[in-house]
């Protein structure tokens, strides 16, 4: 494959072929959303609108977005059939995979943002961003990240503002002879360990074979990311100004947190750092996700779990979960509006970035009906404006079939899928 | 284990027995019967409603997924009261909890055969506390090696050191490389002995602005400030304070914070460097080393601000505001000037500083003996190079894979060194770089157990590191290691008389504060936001004293060869000043943590009053009656409750009718209903006996209710029938309770936690009778702690794979 240049300022504006970039971003929420009766009071802040088609209106929560709308599509009904079968918080680590997972069988597959990345993330200097407020990954059914490899393993997600800031425009002090010193270095110390390692198999029992796998698996990634770095090293990083970025932000401060998190998703497509990312706001493990108190520090009383379980208990529920779906919401449509208000040839960043935006949860344990919305890619043939609401028949690796051959990843098919979703295109 | 886990398990690899013989034996009504009478008219041979027929339904769930998956369902609808339908006969109560107890039981008894398949893993990776504790001491280097690496995977049983569990990613060796790299560039040193900046300062520096207190004595208000103009951009520095305390009578002590930066304009970036107290009325030197790396050093080429500025000032608060200061004019020499001055309050403990020194960097030989413990001697000549190298891996390996040495070791290393020492300018880079390979090698990232020579049996080797791993988080030190090459550490004498001597090493602080941590979740103290709208009071930071609290609670259990009882009740606790203030106690002094008694307070000792399992176990505004009682049931009496079905209600907590009453009135509402009751009934009296306490940890006698603009209160009712029957009213009666009725229960839970944390990994069914041995030997030891760590480094479990 080619290695393309990366995108650097000087060549922007005018030149940006017809063929540019395509980016994905999937940003997650947990425990799902309001949906109370039609009629009461409460409905109002019903995260789905009330009416389907182009005609339709954003309730309270979801105003934020309205702004966007013709560069938006709300979708509902849609869900992955292996989820149901799964236990009501279970579904977040599947969201992205649309795998079933079980206990005895608890190893996920590979998650579309990886497929992508797998195809494309040669082209940039990361191949792909993963994110979540937890960091890590958790543990299965729980994981605190929405990304996960070719062979189904979890890819750590990064939940600091200042090190994923530094990993992706951060100089390198020492020279480039000494940084390709470095790197040739390590390319053959890897091979070593490789070598080494594999000749260990033989003393070791099944199950530790497992483990090992998964260690000489992780060398041969970082091998070729060293590969990649070498490619790399006489590119500069993009030079970004830090000004204005919360990047001390932590779980202490939601609201900086997440807008900072987004920045930094924003920045690193406009600097084609990368051009896929994944970003779970929260998991849903009531018992440890350190998210869970973002509401109450927002001065939303309840953790999430909670606010989502009042919610769907009953209407006085509604409005508490409702504001802060809300914030969730006016969080989102800063990301939209900042990559709308950038220029990218013709068009905006927006244009050729495919963001897909909720949770696996309706209501808070359902897994069904997921509050999905899609935004951005009028670039790559997509439809905006409607508030869509599909069958449970179909799948919601249909939408992700779509999404992959948008964003230019030649798919057919995709674990349970049984076409594409045409309706959200031109 | 994450309660919906745990479930799943049952839902899918169950294995149905209609009929178990406890339920005939105790008389209970018969499963079969109740569902023919009430299920079968809609989902049997004639009607399958819902396209279910439960008459036929496949009992072999092992091997019928879907005949799981359906009960699952079944257990659900009933749980959420869905069925049997409003229209139809509904289930008589005793019905309805006999047919849910034996769905419980059996989705547990299959959860547990199932994990009897699973395979004991003994590669286990490093966590991040060993990896970071087994890279100190190998290097010889207190730097911070886990910064960047992503958090560790928790094992069901709550503890990260379960080699199932740990994983490894690309990310995760990118960052064991760097940070091997990292350490060995600054362990293994090069070149002459590099020039010591020295700096001494007896009088804080002033701010133009004058609006800050800057002065020699530290009260309420006031910082001293030293600015050292030269300094090197790595190594060891030394910081001398010479100070004197000026303590009231009665006061606390004062406690002196230092931190290192610079100043950049606005900007003060800073990084502590130590926090202690401050008792000593007579001068005194309190000297402290830190590698100058760990902190942020401003740029050579900021100038507006120049130098590394060190700040001492005093963080013993009172929360008492700091007093403004306030501008008087003065005549100087006949003329006017405008000064600020600050109040003095001689009340408040004060320290004065008389002299500050810097000196960095601090070595007391060259090259330091970190780098002569890797690299004992320089290479006299070119030739001489391969030969050290040789010397240097041979050393290194043997200590970082913590065994002897294996042909294949050490030759693809040499040969490494071989190929990148023409590239490297210096024998010391080549060296550092051979060392990184060992550092990213399997054999150093986990700890393999494969030796076959014993049968299952450990050999000495695989044994010192366990030891060490368990008791000190740590790689083994140079003792163990020779009692491993002798063949001495076998025997059982060495083994206790080893665990006793490493048990009275200050690094057992790893086991204290590791175990404890998980063993009782005290990390959900920082899951927990209180609500400053219903604490105005509290400051968020004293979490991080509540932790410890209870982590030297436990260290003085096993350092005072107390017994474990005493987690159940005891008439102590251990604080520091902080602590001591929260609880309303009055004592201790200072930050360390000492024993204090609690026959004066009215108050028992003991988990079940510790802040810290009161915090991390409620709302962030009150109590949470159900987390406390799971909490129990899992931490004490080692009896998790099942979790949640997915479809079950939650509390009505969003209904003002109920939203004002008291908690443990909703969920005697909760209970009402028949869907929550039966799991309910055995969880929430065990928290409900804590009702005295507060989301804050504090004795209240009343509780606070808020719905919207609406505030009630309640006065407290801690009454509570637990599921023996036996009626406790209070915390007085809950842990007498426990201690008389529930102490072999308590101790074999802890021996079996302990014993799951000693392997690093979960305990399976085949386990039982190990654990039971060990508990009834921990019960003849009279429940000693340190008596019950001998105990499990004895047995066979922990001596064999």
């Amino acid at each position: 494959m080619s290695l393309a240049l990366p995108f650097l300022e000087c060549m922007a504006a005018d030149a940006m072929p017809v063929d540019g970039p395509m980016r994905f971003c999937a940003v997650y929420f947990p425990y799902g959303i309001v949906q109370r009766q039609l009629g009461t009071d409460a409905a109002r802040w019903n995260w789905f609108p009330h009416e389907t088609g182009p005609q339709f209106r954003f309730n309270k929560s979801m105003a934020a977005l309205d702004q966007h709308r013709g560069d938006v599509t709300v979708l509902g009904g849609l869900s992955h059939p292996n989820g149901r079968n799964m236990g009501g918080h279970d579904t977040a680590d599947t969201w992205l995979t649309g795998a079933e997972l079980k206990e005895g069988h608890l190893e996920n597959t590979v998650s579309i943002d990886q497929l992508a990345a797998m195809h494309f993330g040669d082209e940039t200097r990361y191949s792909s961003l993963v994110l979540s407020s937890d960091g890590g990954v958790g543990e299965p059914t729980r994981s605190s990240t929405l990304s996960f490899s070719r062979t189904g393993q979890p890819v750590p997600a990064a939940n600091r503002p200042r090190l994923l800031f530094d990993r992706l425009f951060g100089a390198d002090p020492r020279s480039l002879v000494a940084q390709r010193q470095s790197l040739e270095s390590s390319r053959s110390m890897l091979d070593l360990v490789l070598d080494h390692s594999r000749s260990m198999r033989n003393r070791l029992g099944k199950h530790d074979r497992t483990k090992l796998d998964e260690y000489l698996e992780s060398v041969r990634q970082i091998e070729h990311r060293v590969d990649r770095s070498q490619q790399w090293l006489t590119v500069p990083k993009p030079s970004v100004d830090a000004t204005g970025l919360h990047l001390h932000a932590d779980d202490t401060t939601p609201s900086e947190l997440i807008q900072t998190m987004y920045d930094l998703i924003f920045l690193a497509f406009q600097t084609d750092s990368t051009r896929v990312a994944t970003y779970q706001l929260g998991n849903m493990n009531g018992a440890t996700s350190i998210a869970g108190k973002f509401p109450p520090l927002l001065g939303l009383a309840k953790n999430m779990h909670t606010l989502a379980h009042d919610a769907r208990k009953n209407d006085e529920g509604a409005e508490p979960l409702g504001r802060w779906d809300r914030f969730l919401t006016e969080q989102f449509a800063y990301f939209v509006r900042r990559l709308k208000e950038t220029p990218e040839g013709d068009g905006t960043l927006l244009d050729r970035t495919l963001l897909l935006y909720g949770s696996s949860n309706s209501q808070t344990h359902v897994n069904l009906d997921y509050p999905l919305l899609l935004a951005g890619g009028s670039g790559l043939g997509m439809k905006h404006g409607s508030f869509l609401r599909f069958d449970d028949e179909i799948p919601l690796s249909n939408l992700f079939v779509t999404i992959l051959n948008r964003v230019g990843v030649p798919t057919e098919a995709f674990v349970d899928s049984t076409g594409e979703l045409t309706e959200i295109l031109t | 284990m994450r309660a919906s886990q745990w479930y799943l398990i049952a839902l899918l690899v169950g294995v149905f027995l209609p009929e178990r013989p406890s339920q005939a034996a105790t008389g209970g009504p018969s499963v079969s019967a109740i569902l023919e009478r009430h299920c079968i008219a809609c989902h049997g041979p004639a009607v399958q409603n819902a396209n279910l027929r439960l008459d036929n339904l496949s009992k072999d769930i092992v091997n019928d997924r879907r005949a799981a998956e359906t009960w699952h369902d079944v257990r659900n609808a009933l749980n959420s009261g869905a069925m049997p339908p409003r229209d139809a006969p509904q289930l008589a109560s005793a019905d309805r909890e006999a047919l849910l107890a034996w769905l419980a039981d059996e989705f547990r008894e299959a959860g547990e055969a199932r994990r009897d398949a699973s395979g004991v893993v003994v590669m286990r990776r490093l966590n991040r506390v060993e990896y970071q504790n087994t890279m100190r001491d190998l290097l010889g280097l207190h730097i911070d090696y886990v910064k960047n690496l992503p958090p560790d995977e928790v094992s069901r049983d709550g503890f990260t050191n379960n080699g199932s569990a740990l994983g490894m990613s690309a990310i995760q060796m990118e960052h064991y490389l760097n940070a091997a790299r990292k350490g060995l560039r600054r362990a293994i040193v090069e070149g002459p002995a590099p020039p010591v900046f020295a700096h001494h300062a007896e009088e804080t520096v002033t701010d133009k602005l004058k609006t800050v207190n800057w002065s020699n004595r530290l009260g309420r208000t006031g910082t001293f400030v030293a600015r050292v103009p030269e300094f090197p951009d790595e190594g060891e520095f030394v910081l001398r304070v010479r100070a004197r305390a000026e303590i009231p009578q009665g006061a606390p002590y004062p406690r002196m914070h230092i931190a290192l930066g610079y100043r950049a304009d606005t900007q003060t970036p800073s990084k502590t460097v130590a926090e202690v107290d401050v008792s000593n009325r007579l001068s005194r030197t309190f000297e402290f080393r830190r590698r100058i790396e760990e902190f942020p050093i401003q740029s050579r080429t900021q100038s507006k601000y120049p130098g590394m500025l060190v700040w001492v000032r005093n963080s013993y608060s009172d929360r008492q505001p700091a007093p403004l200061g306030e501008k008087v004019k003065l005549d100087v020499d006949g003329k006017t000037e405008e000064k600020m001055v600050w109040p003095v309050d001689t009340r408040f403990p004060a320290i004065v500083v008389e002299a500050l020194d810097f000196e960095a960097p601090a070595y007391s030989s060259w090259p330091p003996e970190h780098h002569t413990r890797i690299v004992p001697g320089r290479p006299d000549s070119k030739p001489d190079e391969m030969r050290v190298a040789r010397d240097v891996l041979r050393r290194f390996v043997r200590r970082a894979y913590r065994r002897p040495l294996r042909a294949a070791d050490v030759n693809p290393m040499l040969r490494f060194y071989g190929k990148i020492r023409p590239t490297v300018d210096s024998f010391e880079k080549a060296i550092r770089e051979t060392l990184a390979m060992v550092l990213i090698s399997p054999d150093f990232l986990y700890r393999i157990e494969t030796s076959r020579a014993n049968g299952t049996r450990l050999n000495d080797h695989e044994l010192a590191s366990r030891l060490s791993y368990f008791l000190w988080g740590t790689m083994p030190d140079a003792r163990l290691m020779a009692l491993a090459g002798r063949g001495q550490l076998g025997h059982e004498h060495t083994l206790r008389a080893e665990a006793l001597r490493m048990l009275g090493d200050p690094k057992s602080s790893a086991l204290v504060e590791q175990f404890s941590d998980q063993w009782l979740d005290l990390g959900g103290l920082d899951r927990v936001a209180v609500n400053p709208n219903y604490y105005p009071d509290f400051d968020p930071s004293l979490k991080a004293d509540m932790r410890r609290e209870t982590q030297q609670y436990f260290a003085t259990v096993l350092r005072e060869d107390l017994s474990a009882l005493n987690f159940l009740r005891s008439d102590f606790t251990v604080l520091n000043q902080r602590m001591a203030r929260h609880y309303g106690i009055r004592g201790p002094k200072g930050s360390a943590f000492e024993r204090v008694s609690l026959r004066d307070f009215g108050r028992p000792g003991g988990l079940l009053t510790h802040a810290s399992t009161l915090v991390s176990n409620s709302t962030g505004e009150d109590s949470h009656p159900v987390e406390r009682g799971v909490w129990i049931r899992k931490a004490l009496l080692g009896d998790p409750p099942a979790p949640p079905p997915p479809a079950v209600p939650n509390l009505a907590t969003g209904d003002p009718s109920t939203g004002l009453l008291p908690l443990k009135r909703q969920l005697e509402l909760h209970q009402d209903s028949a869907a929550c009751a039966h799991c309910h009934r055995g969880i929430d009296p065990w928290g409900i006996a804590l009702e005295e306490f507060d989301a804050v940890g504090l004795r209240r006698e009343t509780v606070l209710r808020r719905f919207g603009e609406t505030e009630e209160r309640h006065p407290v009712d801690a009454s509570a029938t637990l599921p023996d029957g036996h009626t406790v009213d209070g915390v007085e009666a809950l842990s007498r309770y426990l201690l008389e009725q529930h102490d072999r229960r308590f101790a074999r839970t802890l021996a079996s936690k302990l014993l799951a944390y000693a392997l690093g990994r979960s305990l399976e069914r085949s386990d039982e009778l190990a654990v039971e041995s060990i508990a009834s030997r921990f019960e003849r030891a009279g429940f000693r702690l340190r008596e019950l760590c001998a105990i499990i480094v004895t047995s066979d479990s922990f001596r064999s794979r």
